[in-house]
C-alpha cells in the first residue's frame, strides 16, 4: 500500500488541527511526556554542565599525576598494622624512584605548621611543605623568580626556602623577595625563589593561601621521625599512568614484604581514576534520569492511548466517510498513528524547550559553576525519538481499532 | 455497467439469521438514472452498500464496469470506491472544520494517481463545485451553508473522481421539498451530462426525477419498470 505525499501532508495537517482544536485536552494528555522530557533534559543539562567543569578542572590538575598515601587496611585489626609499618619513609620513595621507569618525577611531601616571621610581621600556623626539587615537575609549578632547590640544598639540609606570592604579601616582604630572610620557628631561612600562588579551584588545595617550601631533608630534621609523608609523582604520559600505578604498587609491596593476598598498606591514587569515577557517576545519574523519563513516558503513553481511543470514537463517522471515499485500512491506521506521534512529538518539543530554558537558568546561577550547562543534541534527539516511539507504541491499538471499523457501521454511529 | 446476479446477504445476529437480500438480479446500464424504492427493511440500504463496495454479499456475483468486485480484498475495494464510486449520504457527512473546497478534495488524499499537483487538485475540486453550481461558496464551511448547499458539496465530492456510478441513499431525507427539488435538479443535470445515477428513496416525488424505478420487498425485486409505467401502476 503506497500512500501519497499529499496523504502524509494532509494527515499531519489534520493531526495538528486536531491538537489545536482540542488544545486543553491535548495539553493535559501530553503533560506526562512534557514533564518527563523536561525533567530529563534538565537533569542532563545540569550534569553536562557539571561534567564540562569537572573535566576541565581535572585536566588542569593533570591526568598523569599520581599520589601515594599511607593506608591502613580497613578490614584488618589495628594492632597488626602499627603506625610505623604504615607510614611512608623517605628511602621507600627513593626506591620507587629507582624502580619505576614509567615515572618522570617523584617527590615525598610532608607538611607541618610553624610560626613565620619577617622583619615586618610574624604569622602563626603557616603551613611549611618539605619537598624534593622534583616537586616542581611533579606538581607542574615553577618558580617565577629566583631558583628551585638544588641537590646541595637537599643533601646539606640547607636553611633555604621558597615562598608563594601570598606568603610574600602576608609577610610584607618586598615583591622581589629573593635574597630576603625569614624566621621559621626562630631559624633563619634564605628565600631563594618565588612560586606562583594557586588559584582557588573546585578540587585540591584551597588556593590563595600562604605557602612556604623547604628542602625535604630539612623538614625531616625539624620534625619527629614518625612524620606523615605522602608522595606526589608524575607518569611519563597519560597513557603510562596506569602502568606507573602498578609499578608503584609492586615496588611498595616488594619493599614492604607484603605477601600475595595480603592487603596493601598504602594507597596509590591517580586523577584519571577520579575522572573515571566521576564519569561513571554521571552515567549513573543519566541512567536514573532515563529511568524517570521511561516511567513518565509510560504514564504519558497511557494517557495518549486513552485520548486516541476517545478521538477514534468521537470521529467514527469521519472514519466511515473516509473509508467510503476510498481510504484503505492502512491509510486510516497511518493517519491515527501519525496523529498520536505528532501529539507526542509536540509534547516532546515543549519538554525540550522547558529543559533548554532550565539549562539557561542554570548557567545564570552565580557561583554554581554550571556555566556550560546545556541540553546536548543527543538528548534532544533522544527525547524526540522516545516521544515518537511512545506515540507509535501507544497509538497502535487505537489506530488499529480505527482501521478495523466497518464503514457502514461507522457511518451509522451517533 | 452494473451486473448483479442472485445476490444474497444474510446478517447473523447470534443464533438468528436475517435474510436482507434473497437473490437479487439487476442490470443498470451506462447513463441510466434509477430509483430504488421499497418499504423500510426491504433491503434497499443493504443492496446499495454492496453495489457501493462498502459490503460484500454472502452469495451471488457483482460486476462493476466489467470488474468482478465480489470477493475482493478490503484494500482493493477501497480503491474501487475511490475511483469508481461516488457516495451521497442522507446526512451529508461533511467535515465541519474544512471548507467546501477541502471537503470536495478529500477523495484525492486516497487517490492512487501519481504526480498530482496541488493546483490540479484545486482545479478538479473547483470544477466539481461548478457542476453543482456552488462556485460562490468555495471557502465556506459547512456551518455557513444551507442544507441544500451542504448536499451539493457532498455531491461535488462524490463526482470529483468521475465515478462510474453516483449513488445516494435517501439524499433528500433531511431536506424540505424546495431544497429536495434543488438537489434532485442537480442529480438530473449530472445525469444529462452522462453520469450514471442510483438513488434510494421512499418518496415518489424524488423517484419521479428518475427514468426507472426498482421496487424491493423482503429482499427481492418486486418490480423494475420505467418511471411512467411505475407511477401509472401505483394509481
Ligand atoms: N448490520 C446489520 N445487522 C443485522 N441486520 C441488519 C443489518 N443491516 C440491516 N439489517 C437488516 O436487514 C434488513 C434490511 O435492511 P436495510 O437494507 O437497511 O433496509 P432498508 O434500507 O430498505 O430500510 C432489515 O431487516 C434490517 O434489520
Ligand atoms: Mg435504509
Amino acid at each position: 500500500m503506497i500512500l501519497s505525499s499529499y496523504f502524509y501532508s494532509q494527515a499531519i495537517k489534520l493531526a495538528l488541527s486536531q491538537i489545536w482544536a482540542n488544545r486543553k485536552r491535548s495539553l493535559l494528555t501530553a503533560l506526562g511526556i512534557i514533564v518527563g522530557v523536561a525533567s530529563t533534559t534538565s537533569v542532563i543539562a545540569a550534569l553536562s554542565g557539571l561534567k564540562a567543569n569537572v573535566l576541565t578542572e581535572f585536566e588542569s590538575f593533570g591526568a598523569n599525576r599520581i599520589y601515594v598515601f599511607p593506608d591502613r587496611p580497613d578490614d584488618k585489626p589495628r594492632n597488626l598494622y602499627p603506625r610505623e609499618k604504615i607510614r611512608i619513609k623517605p628511602w621507600e620513595v627513593r626506591e620507587i624512584q629507582n624502580s619505576c621507569p614509567s615515572l618522570r618525577a617523584i617527590t615525598p611531601v610532608t607538611e607541618f605548621g610553624v610560626s613565620v616571621a619577617s622583619e615586618q610581621r610574624e604569622l602563626e600556623g603557616i603551613t611549611v611543605v618539605g619537598i624534593w626539587p622534583d616537586w616542581h615537575e611533579a606538581e607542574n609549578r615553577q618558580v617565577i623568580a629566583g631558583r628551585i632547590f638544588n641537590r646541595i640544598d637537599e643533601s646539606n639540609a640547607r636553611q633555604v626556602c621558597l615562598l608563594n606570592e601570598a606568603a610574600i604579601d602576608e609577610l610584607r616582604l618586598p615583591a622581589d623577595a629573593v635574597g630576603s630572610h625569614v624566621l621559621l620557628d626562630g631559624r633563619r631561612f634564605l628565600v631563594v625563589g618565588v612560586i606562583e600562588t594557586l588559584q582557588a579551584r573546585m578540587f585540591g588545595d584551597g588556593g590563595n593561601t600562604a605557602e612556604i617550601f623547604i628542602p625535604f631533608a630539612l623538614a625531616m630534621k625539624l620534625q619527629s621521625s614518625d612524620i606523615f609523608i605522602r608522595v606526589t609523582a608524575l607518569a611519563r604520559g597519560t597513557e603510562l599512568s596506569e602502568e606507573a600505578r602498578s609499578e608503584i604498587t609492586q615496588t611498595m609491596r616488594r619493599i614492604r614484604g607484603i605477601n600475595p593476598g595480603d592487603s596493601d598498606t598504602f594507597r596509590v591514587v591517580a586523577i584519571d581514576q577520579y575522572i573515571e569515577q566521576f564519569k561513571s557517576l554521571a552515567a549513573g545519574i543519566t541512567a536514573i534520569a532515563a529511568g524517570i523519563v521511561g516511567i513518565s513516558l509510560l504514564v504519558g503513553g497511557i494517557g495518549i492511548m486513552n485520548i486516541m481511543l476517545v478521538s477514534v470514537s468521537e470521529r467514527t463517522r469521519e472514519i466511515g466517510l473516509r473509508k467510503a471515499v476510498g481510504a484503505t485500512p492502512a491509510a486510516i491506521m497511518m493517519q491515527f498513528l501519525l496523529e498520536a506521534m505528532v501529539l507526542c512529538l509536540a509534547g516532546g518539543l515543549v519538554g525540550v524547550m522547558i529543559g533548554k530554558v532550565f539549562a539557561i537558568g542554570l548557567t545564570m546561577i552565580p557561583g554554581a559553576q554550571l556555566q556550560h550547562a546545556d541540553v546536548p543534541l543527543w538528548a534532544v534527539m533522544l527525547s524526540f525519538a522516545f516521544s515518537a516511539l511512545v506515540g507509535l507504541g501507544f497509538g497502535f491499538f487505537p489506530a488499529l481499532k480505527a482501521a478495523r471499523l466497518d464503514p457502514i457501521e461507522a457511518l451509522r454511529h451517533e | 455497467m452494473i451486473c448483479v446476479r442472485t445476490l444474497r446477504k444474510i446478517y447473523k445476529m447470534g443464533e438468528e439469521e436475517i435474510h436482507a437480500l434473497r437473490g437479487v438480479d439487476l442490470d443498470i446500464g451506462k447513463n441510466e438514472m434509477v430509483a430504488v424504492m421499497g418499504a423500510s427493511g426491504s433491503g434497499k440500504s443493504t443492496l446499495m452498500n454492496i453495489i457501493g463496495c462498502l459490503d460484500q454479499p454472502t452469495d451471488g456475483t457483482y460486476e462493476l464496469d466489467g470488474q468482478r468486485v465480489s470477493q475482493m480484498s478490503e484494500a482493493a475495494l477501497a480503491l474501487v470506491r475511490n475511483e469508481k464510486i461516488g457516495f451521497v449520504f442522507q446526512s451529508f457527512e461533511l467535515l465541519a472544520r474544512q471548507t467546501a473546497l477541502e471537503n470536495v478534495e478529500l477523495p484525492l488524499i486516497y487517490s492512487r494517481e501519481v504526480g498530482l499537483t496541488g493546483r490540479e487538485r484545486t482545479r478538479r475540486a473547483l470544477q466539481a463545485l461548478e457542476r453543482v453550481k456552488l462556485s460562490d461558496r468555495v471557502t465556506h464551511r459547512p456551518s455557513q451553508l444551507s442544507g441544500g448547499q451542504k448536499q451539493r458539496v457532498a455531491i461535488a465530492r462524490a463526482i470529483l473522481n468521475h465515478p462510474a456510478i453516483l449513488m445516494a441513499d435517501e439524499p433528500t431525507g433531511n431536506l424540505d421539498s424546495v431544497t429536495t427539488r434543488e438537489v434532485m435538479g442537480i442529480f438530473q443535470q449530472l445525469h444529462a451530462e452522462g453520469q450514471t445515477v442510483l438513488i434510494v428513496t421512499h418518496e415518489n416525488d424524488v423517484a419521479s426525477f428518475c427514468q426507472r424505478v426498482i421496487r424491493l420487498r423482503d429482499g427481492l425485486v418486486l418490480s423494475d419498470l420505467p418511471i411512467a409505467q411505475d407511477l401509472a401502476g401505483r394509481h
